[in-house]
């Protein structure tokens, strides 16, 4: 068994990592003072109100509602997303043209400035256009590259595909575009993949946003709906509750995760990254 | 004015490339110059967002030189930054090359070790270092066996740093996944033919793994160079920027001055010396980068 | 030719800038006397209770006046004040809002952000709130809101460690100071005082000094009462309860419970800390994650000569009427049926405390709606000569002041001289700076 250790080790750091997972989900039905006296994630009894309630929300709508809500803002913004970000990488990555260097400053730019100022002329301006409380604010802005940082690494991806490789395709008589779709997209595929990924984690995270474009209790995404009952100023305190609530936010992520986790490493080994 | 010769290969223009990037073009306006015009005229201004902004030149700036707290935080995220984006690359790069091995159950072990980033700032984590590092925590209990004295990290200014890091080392999912996909296009060739050779594991590291990752450990280092100097929920939730705004970064700061002292001008001003910093710091990395490719070439 | 350059530039600046940030605000809608059917947005922060309890209060009233159509807009308290603050700053806030008492300052500085409600409707009736009470909700003489609930911090101990330490309820500071003793011999503490968010170590200690001094820390108007020498005063006292073993030091406190509030510190919960200073309106907090009973409210602390002045009280919350609304006298109608209906107010219970509006107290006095911690706490207070805090001196910078202050004393970084100073001078400045 050569591969014993690699697999302790493997083991031991899969422990630390998934530790405060499960003491999550153990904490969801302990009371109050038992979350703060304990760090055994094994609760003392488990009673599943507590998912029944947190589900059910005081809100004429329950999680379920909340979590479609979130879809209908990934979805379209993935797509957006991977497709704009994927062209304009192309475009950085293999073609020269005017402006090139200042629209590439422009792009690192833009991952450079904190999303904190950014937020407020951004909501003035769909505040003007009248697209408040709507999901345009939420998802249109990706058909235009708006996350830098997924073209960035999908620049760095594109110039590891070696250049003979569009060549070949030229001589077959392939267009930019067809080049794009059959040589270079499957060569960088686990690179799509992962950006997919982290739009969708990244966005069932996202709050400030949301919080400040969305109105309607009817339309908020999960991140919302998820703190709604958290009220440091009041009386009412019921830990297990925000607990089980925010059990309820990481599974769509952790699977979403699971299933991806393939894709990010089935690349083609005849690519090769050697930029 | 001399014209500018554009190397695309034969029988593409110079336009091809700006028809692919005018996604981004279209968007150029709306979605990164018009907020960055206003946040460059709001930096020049006294806004409290309630009232109209009123221009007050440089105010803000000058304002800034006399800001203790700025100078405090900008050295809180500078020591923050240069602790922790090392750390993380390497960590991560090790940690990747573990999860690459071909063997039964890799993709549970890739899950479990991308679950602290999916954690985030949950109040799981928050609590969780509450249990590890407070004075009867469990670290202090591990130190206490080994004979050493305990060690005061919530309290002491020069230690609680040393906690977001480790915070943000234990998050490493995001780097880690795209050293992953990078290795697996490594070809395996290359390391045979270096046992081949004689070369050992740690000599293969250097002669093969490192150089073929260049561009990917390149992306890391920009991209968490930039998360670093951004830094505002890990001290948030972890140490409130405390004790004596040991953890006190850039990012609190701007957020405090932008919603909770309502300072938006003074906010904007110090968004765009945050802003000015990062880009100074990625100029920097291309122009490393640029210098040791032309070496080898 | 250059000149024009320059010109075109600062006129292309001020109109980007009008695009960037608020606009001069649109003329009001003055109230025409009628109720015509129109949908009102209501916002507020809460949890569960709140939510739940309001819900059904917005669903009375819709029985009530079917044509009035009420758009509820809720969430936690987690930034909330920066959606209102975005809100505000588009001309997009609801008609209705639950405001906290120093948005007052942050969001209406001179007394034109909200709607004025004397200006609003006879439908909203105002009788029911004392003078006193009212003018929580001026800013500048406009009445710009109306107190939903008072509350004020008051001491609550942990029953069992002070009885199995034989330990009576301090009710003057001296008698505090000699429980430090007391408890230090078995490594427990009295109280706790903090420098988080609520910052009651600067709070108890402003009590102390405005106690012994008749003088007022921040008044009303936003002006610094203190000299620089009651402030020390207060820096001293609070380093005493320091050394007086009342509370733990920062320092400790900080090692032991991390970043976290009292109710969530083990140190707390196994009672080595038995003693709290928290408000009426969220000791329930406390309450809960200590066996059923066990948290008792304490006197407040005297200087054994009579004098009980010097504690304070504040509006928990506020509603207010925006000042962009299209319909001033419906929005009337609805906040008076929030906060003096009758039926309302069974509804709404003491989910935002107790009801300030005297019609609203009765109701539910008469149903026995009204017990618990924070209303004996109410009633302790009620008795005592209190002080209304300032708006201004809930500012989240000034706290950050005080914080500043109180952090250096307990680290020995400072001493209480340069200390006091150092805040005495900012916060002039700074009071200077929002005043204008």
């Amino acid at each position: 068994m050569k591969k014993l250790p690699l697999y302790l080790l493997l083991t031991a750091g899969a422990a630390v990592m998934l530790y405060p997972m499960l003491w999550l989900i153990g904490a969801s039905f302990k009371s109050n003072d038992e979350i703060f006296s304990s760090v055994w994630f094994i609760p003392h009894s488990v009673d599943t109100d507590v998912y029944k309630n947190a589900w059910r929300t005081v809100t004429p709508y329950n999680m379920g509602h909340y979590f479609m809500n979130t879809l209908m803002i990934i979805v379209p913004r993935t797509i957006f997303s991977v497709t704009s970000s994927v062209l304009v990488a192309y475009g950085f990555a293999r073609f020269d043209f005017p402006l090139k260097r200042l629209f590439f400053a422009l792009l690192l730019g833009g991952m450079a400035m904190p999303t904190l100022v950014t937020v407020m002329p951004l909501f003035l301006m769909w505040s003007k256009l009248g697209y408040l409380d709507t999901y345009i604010p939420l998802t249109v802005p990706y058909l235009f590259a708006a996350e830098g940082m997924f073209v960035f690494i999908l620049i760095q991806f594109f110039k590891g595909v070696p250049k003979e490789f569009d060549e070949a395709a030229r001589i077959d008589g392939c267009g930019a575009l067809r080049t794009l779709l059959y040589i270079l997209i499957p060569c960088i595929r686990p690179a799509i993949v992962s950006i997919m990924v982290f739009t969708f984690l990244w966005t069932m995270n996202d709050f400030l946003t949301p919080l400040i474009m969305i109105q309607s209790v009817e339309k908020y995404p999960l991140s919302l709906a998820l703190r709604l009952s958290v009220d440091s100023t009041g009386q009412d305190y019921e830990q297990n509750k925000v607990i089980a609530l925010s059990v309820i936010g990481l599974i769509p992520s952790v699977t979403v995760f699971a299933i991806a986790q393939k894709k990010f490493v089935s690349g083609i080994t005849a690519g090769g990254l050697t930029g | 004015m001399k014209k500018r010769t554009y190397c695309n290969p034969v029988g593409v223009s110079r336009f091809t490339g700006l028809l692919l990037i005018s996604p981004f073009i279209l968007g150029l306006a709306a979605f990164l110059v018009y907020p960055f015009v206003c946040s460059f005229l709001l930096g020049l201004t006294d806004y409290d967002g309630i009232r109209p902004p009123e221009f007050s030149g440089l105010e803000n700036y000058r304002y800034m030189l006399k800001d203790r707290t700025f100078r405090k935080a900008l050295g809180v995220t500078v020591k923050y930054a240069l602790i922790l984006v090392p750390l993380k690359l390497t960590v991560s790069l090790l940690t990747a090359m573990l999860l690459n091995a071909e063997i039964k159950g890799i993709g549970i072990f890739r899950t479990a070790f991308y679950i602290p980033s999916i954690l985030g700032s949950n109040l799981a984590v928050v609590i969780m270092w509450q249990y590890l590092f407070t004075s009867k925590g469990l670290v202090n209990q591990l130190l206490s066996m080994a004979g050493a004295p305990p060690v005061s990290w919530y309290g002491d200014p020069d230690k609680a740093v040393y906690m977001i890091v480790l915070l943000r080392l234990w998050e490493f999912g995001s780097t880690m996944i795209i050293f992953l996909t990078a290795l697996r296009d490594v070809p395996k060739e290359l390391y045979d033919a270096a046992k081949v050779d004689g070369c050992g594991p740690v000599r293969g590291f250097f002669a093969i793994t490192l150089p073929q990752l260049k561009s990917v450990i390149f992306i890391n280092l920009v991209l968490q160079t930039i998360a670093a100097f951004q830094e505002f929920n890990a001290p948030y939730m972890i140490t409130g920027g405390g004790p004596m705004k040991s953890t006190y970064t850039l990012g609190m700061l701007i957020y405090d001055e932008m919603f909770r002292y309502n300072e938006q001008g003074y906010a904007n001003a110090l968004s765009w010396v945050m802003f000015m910093v990062i880009s100074a710091a990625v100029a920097v990395m291309y122009a490393v980068s640029a210098l040791m490719r032309r070496d080898e070439e | 030719m250059k000149n024009i350059f320059l010109k075109a530039a600062a006129i292309g600046c001020a109109v980007m800038l009008s695009a960037c940030g608020k606009k001069k605000p649109d003329e009001v809608t003055p109230p025409d006397g009628k109720l015509d059917k129109c949908e009102l947005r209501f916002s507020w922060w809460g949890g569960d209770d709140r939510h739940e309890a309001t819900l059904n209060a917005i669903k009375l009233w819709s029985e009530k006046h079917p044509d009035i159509t009420i758009v509820p807009e809720y969430g936690g308290w987690d930034g909330w004040t920066e959606k209102v603050t975005a809100q505000l700053s588009g001309g997009t806030e609801p008609d209705i809002m639950q405001i906290n008492y120093d948005w007052l300052i942050t969001m209406s500085p001179d007394g034109e952000g909200f709607y004025d409600l004397e200006k609003l409707s006879p439908e909203l009736d105002l009788s029911g709130f004392s003078q006193d009470v009212l003018s929580f909700g001026r800013v500048d003489g406009t009445l710009n809101a109306v107190t939903v609930s008072v509350t004020g911090r008051g001491l609550f101990y942990n029953s069992d460690v002070y009885r199995s330490l034989n330990a009576v309820y301090p009710r003057t500071w001296d008698e505090l100071f000699e429980l430090g003793g007391k408890f230090g011999e078995k490594g427990f503490y009295p109280l706790d005082l903090d420098i988080q968010s609520g910052g009651t170590a600067w709070y108890l200690a402003i009590v102390y000094v405005q106690q012994n001094t008749g003088r007022q820390f921040i008044t009303m108007d936003g002006q610094l009462g203190f000299t620089v020498d009651d402030i020390k005063a207060a820096l001293d006292f609070y380093k005493e309860t320091e050394d007086h073993h009342v509370i733990r030091t920062i320092k400790s406190r900080t090692d032991e419970d991390g970043n976290a509030a009292l109710y969530q510190s083990p140190e707390f919960i196994s009672g080595n800390v038995a003693g709290v200073l928290e408000w009426g309106s969220s000791v329930g907090k406390y309450e809960s994650v200590l066996p059923e009973g066990v948290l008792e409210a304490g006197p407040f602390l005297t200087d054994g000569n009579g004098n009980s002045g010097g504690w304070m009280i504040k509006p928990s919350m506020l509603y207010a009427v925006s000042r962009n609304t299209k319909h001033p006298d419906e929005a009337a109608a609805f906040m008076n049926f929030l906060l003096n209906d009758k039926e309302c107010a069974k509804v709404l219970g003491t989910s935002r405390g107790i009801p300030a509006s005297s019609y609203a107290e009765e109701s539910l006095e008469q149903s026995g709606m009204l017990a618990g911690l924070a209303q004996e706490n109410d009633e302790m207070l009620e008795k005592l000569d209190t002080v209304t805090i300032s708006p201004y001196m809930e500012l989240s910078r000034m706290k950050e002041f005080y914080n500043t202050a109180i952090e250096k004393v307990s680290y020995g970084t400072a001493d209480t001289d340069s200390a006091a100073q150092e805040m005495y001078d900012s916060i002039t400045q700074y009071l200077e700076k929002i005043r204008k």
